[in-house]
């Protein structure tokens, strides 16, 4: 055997570069892989790796075909592909890593071809190749990597373009302009400028501007001056017009505002106007910065600039994600300015109608209460309070419903849908003594009727937002006591949370519906959510938050930190593609939802959520298994 | 007796060297035939010439690549150039992408030849339509190395319609029963990408093989033989 290269070696390594991780290694150490490999072919139905197999596990790479793994002893009762392989994609890197038998079987669903590499030489190569080191051990975190900066290419142009000053004024121009003809009066002109309210009106003639009148000239030249309306507006009008062409950048047009003292540049085309670009606009391209937005909303005094800040900080989530800035702080973030914004909501009502002396918690309940929100949540909320010895619940509920009916409208308004099953403050269910939500997470607990199961995944996320803080602690505490005595109530649980199975298909690399769609909350999110939950609840724990309870649940479950890393990065993948899902629908007015179609997704992008729901998958195997499901 | 030249070739010289690798390759033991196909070795070839007459036109490259107990090992292949004393015309570079300066360049033939016995062993040879490459291989190694060839070679063109009787008539050539497989071609008209194609051609054909019953290279041999004999003219 020749250690020498010839076509045929280099044919193998070319082919091997398409793909990851072999196209992150220096072009020496897939040459030296390709030396080492063996192409060997299965026909469809047969077996290419198992756990009965006496010899060492190598290492594979489908050169050719479709791989399916199959679950062992706990899938075997249901249909048990979950995980579809391709070409390029290479497994089992646990088993060799760990230098066991591997736990699945993997079987050719159609003919394969696969490149084999002894498990030594495996190992070797771990040790040649830091890239491929790299990927073996974190490889969702690798993978994840090369997409955020696929990611941060797409966007940072959208976002230079939409948030700083040197783009360009046609990127700024928010409206077609208001015209009208030189010889209309002035009291159609100010009729205009009202109906359309903006605070510039031009005159042009034929699409050439000849003249302006500003709001701001509206004091001077019409109330003071008394001047008749019915006169032609060009009359009063400033005739020496700043224009600017539409590539020149935003600075410019603050420029001329400055050394002019005016309010609004025109923008021409060739001498057409095109529009007009105002103070305003301008600041506007400044606003939307994270301090700006919370004390925005921490001083608003009315709903219209509360429903102004909510529609910022979308904009701020869409200049976030360029940036880079990982899901896990993005989630907190918005979650962080919705908890102001709600209790900013609170406050004004409060002004408007106290209430006095009750003492009361408003709690963030669902996704919000695990400060997951990304941008197209309903409310999920409630109310918990303290009655004093002289007073009965439900003469209290009767004070506070009304409060929270508003609330829950003004929280509409701003752009947190109400939710569908009532779970809010208004609901008289929902706004409850501390006693009265014990008696019924008890109930819960004890029962598991198929509805008390479902209202858990919502109620056992909350955490206090709003008043007395210490009525949510005292509940929490209470929960942390009871959940973990009711093993039947966990496994309930378990049983529910295990229905819901990551969409790894049989036939395809996923399995989708007639829409060709994968849910990415149902299929992607909710796997990790309810078996962290679950896990929470079992072991007495205090988070809420999704990341934070599978953190806290690594040592009391023994469950290895690298595992906990690979759930964690999975989990914030798919929030990270629900983002970009929903800016993208957002971008084109189109109703937020979480389906997407995997075929419009990257490659890389889809092998990572092949990944993710594998990662899901391997964490409700453990539930599984914890709980005899 | 000048004219008699061209029908009896004069041996070639070897170098002390080139004679003893020579030696020490014929000395090696053949295989038994009924040792079973998936416990053994064999070398799948095909060749490049500068045209398709086997008596005039001469062999330009070998790809050859080993399959060993039912895998492909990627390192277990080889490719020889033959140095052209002048190179092929200007068509066939455009097939075989071996241009005029790599022929040129290629290795001395003897030495290349060496090199090819030596990769090759005993090993039973694998080709698809063996005629041509065992005609082009035999008149080389007969002139640069003054040996006389007998090999055992099987002829995946007669076992594969003799595996797939019901497709035989529609399915002839090699580029056909790859399409058949879906078997891609890193370079086709290459003669290493040649071999790597027909060897996993053979390799999606042994499952079937076994099928068959066919366990050893003599159950192969029968099967290729038996099918030849099926499909001449009566």
């Amino acid at each position: 055997m020749s250690e020498a290269t010839n076509s045929l070696i280099q044919a193998t390594a070319d082919h091997l570069s398409q793909f990851a991780p072999f196209d992150q290694m220096d072009a020496e150490h897939v040459l030296w892989l390709a030396q080492h490999a063996t192409l060997a072919y299965f026909a469809k139905g047969e077996a290419v790796l198992s756990p009965e197999q006496s010899e060492p596990v190598p290492f594979v790479i489908i050169k050719q075909g479709v791989i399916q793994g199959e679950q062992g002893v706990v899938g075997a009762a249901e249909d048990s592909a979950w995980l579809e392989l391709h070409e390029g994609e290479c497994f089992p890197l646990g088993a060799l890593l760990a230098g066991r038998p591997v736990t699945s079987v993997y079987r050719a669903s159609s003919d394969a071809f696969c490149y084999l590499v002894p498990a030594t030489d495996f190992l070797r190569l771990t040790r040649l190749s830091a890239a491929f080191y790299d990927f073996c051990t974190r490889r969702i975190a690798n993978l994840l990597e090369q997409s955020k900066h696929l990611i941060q290419a797409g966007y940072s142009k959208a976002s230079a373009e939409q948030q700083s000053m040197s783009s360009n004024l046609a990127a700024v121009i928010r409206r077609d302009p208001v015209t009208c003809p030189p010889d209309a009066s002035i009291k159609t002109a100010l009729q205009l400028m009202q109906e359309h309210s903006v605070g510039a009106m031009v005159a042009v003639e034929g699409a050439v501007p000849v003249g302006i009148f500003t709001l701001h000239d509206v004091l001077d030249r019409v109330v003071l001056a008394e001047t008749d309306l019915s006169r032609p507006v060009i009359g009063i009008m400033s005739t020496q017009l700043t224009t600017l062409p539409p590539h020149a950048p935003a600075h410019e047009a603050a420029l001329a505002m400055a050394k002019q003292g005016i309010r609004h540049v025109l923008v021409t085309d060739n001498g057409r106007l095109t529009g007009v670009v105002s103070e305003k606009d301008l600041f506007n391209l400044q606003r939307v910065g994270l301090s700006r937005i919370s004390n925005a909303i921490r001083h608003a005094a009315t709903l219209d600039l509360l429903k102004q800040c909510a529609q910022d900080i979308q904009q701020l989530t869409r200049n976030m994600l360029a940036q880079g800035v990982a899901a896990e702080q993005l989630t907190q973030i918005i979650t962080t300015l919705n908890d102001l914004l709600t209790t900013r909501i609170i406050e004004l009502e409060l002004q408007a109608t106290p209430i006095p002396d009750i003492e009361f918690c408003w709690l963030a309940l669902g996704s919000e209460g695990r400060f997951e929100q990304t941008l197209n949540t309903d409310q999920d909320n409630g109310i918990i309070f303290a009655p004093k010895s002289d007073q009965t619940p439900a003469a209290i509920r009767e004070i506070l419903l009304p409060f929270a009916k508003r609330i829950n409208d003004a929280l509409d308004a701003c752009g947190f849908p109400l939710c569908n099953g009532f779970v809010m403050a208004s609901n008289p269910k929902w706004c409850l003594s501390l006693e009265e939500w014990q008696a019924t997470f008890d109930n819960w607990i004890y029962h598991g009727a198929p509805m008390d199961l479902l209202h858990s995944t919502i109620f056992f996320d909350f955490r206090p937002l709003y008043g007395a803080d210490h009525l949510g602690a005292s509940l929490r505490k209470w929960l942390q006591q009871a959940a973990p005595k009711n093993s039947r109530f966990l496994h309930q649980l378990a049983v529910n949370a295990l229905r819901n199975r990551p969409p790894l298909g049989v036939v395809r690399d996923f399995v989708t519906g007639d829409d060709h769609t994968v849910d990415l909350k149902m299929n992607g999110i909710t796997p990790f959510v309810d078996a962290a939950r679950i896990f929470s609840l079992a072991v007495g724990g205090s988070q809420t938050n999704t990341l934070e309870r599978l953190r806290e649940i690594a040592s009391p479950l023994h469950i290895k930190p690298r595992d906990i890393d690979a759930y964690c990065e999975a989990f914030l993948f798919i929030q990270l593609l629900r983002l970009r899902l929903h800016h993208e629908q957002n971008e084109q007015g189109k109703p937020l939802t979480n389906r997407v179609d995997p075929d419009t997704l990257n490659n890389l992008d889809r092998r990572i959520l092949k990944e993710v729901f594998r990662q899901a998958r391997k964490l409700q195997t453990k539930l599984a298994l914890d709980y005899q499901v | 007796m000048s004219w008699l030249a061209g029908y009896f070739p004069k041996k070639p010289e070897l170098t002390p060297q080139q004679a003893e690798r020579l030696a020490a390759w014929q000395a090696r033991p053949t295989p038994r035939q009924d040792h079973p196909i998936n416990a053994s070795r064999y070398v799948v070839v095909d060749v490049e010439s500068s045209g398709l007459d086997t008596a005039r036109d001469h062999l330009i490259a070998i790809g050859a690549v080993a399959v060993t107990h039912g895998r492909i090992q990627l390192n277990d292949s080889h490719e020889i150039v033959l140095q052209q004393t002048q190179a092929s015309d200007k068509d066939n570079i455009l097939i075989h992408g071996i241009g005029g300066t790599v022929q040129r360049e290629g290795t001395p033939p003897a030495e290349a030849l060496l090199n090819f016995l030596e990769f090759l062993g005993k090993d039973p040879l694998i080709a698809f339509h063996v005629a041509f490459d065992q005609a082009m291989i035999k008149r080389a190694l007969k002139t640069f190395l003054g040996l006389t060839f007998e090999h055992a070679w099987v002829d995946l063109a007669y076992v594969a319609p003799a595996l797939h009787p019901r497709i035989a008539r529609s399915t002839r050539a090699l580029d056909d029963w790859m399409g058949l497989y879906q078997i891609s071609n890193y370079a086709r008209h290459n003669a290493l990408a040649d071999a790597l194609a027909t060897a996993e051609l053979y390799l999606v054909m042994r499952p079937l093989l076994a099928a068959h019953g066919a366990e050893s290279f003599r159950d192969v041999k029968t099967l290729e033989q038996n099918w030849y004999r099926q499909s001449q003219p009566v």
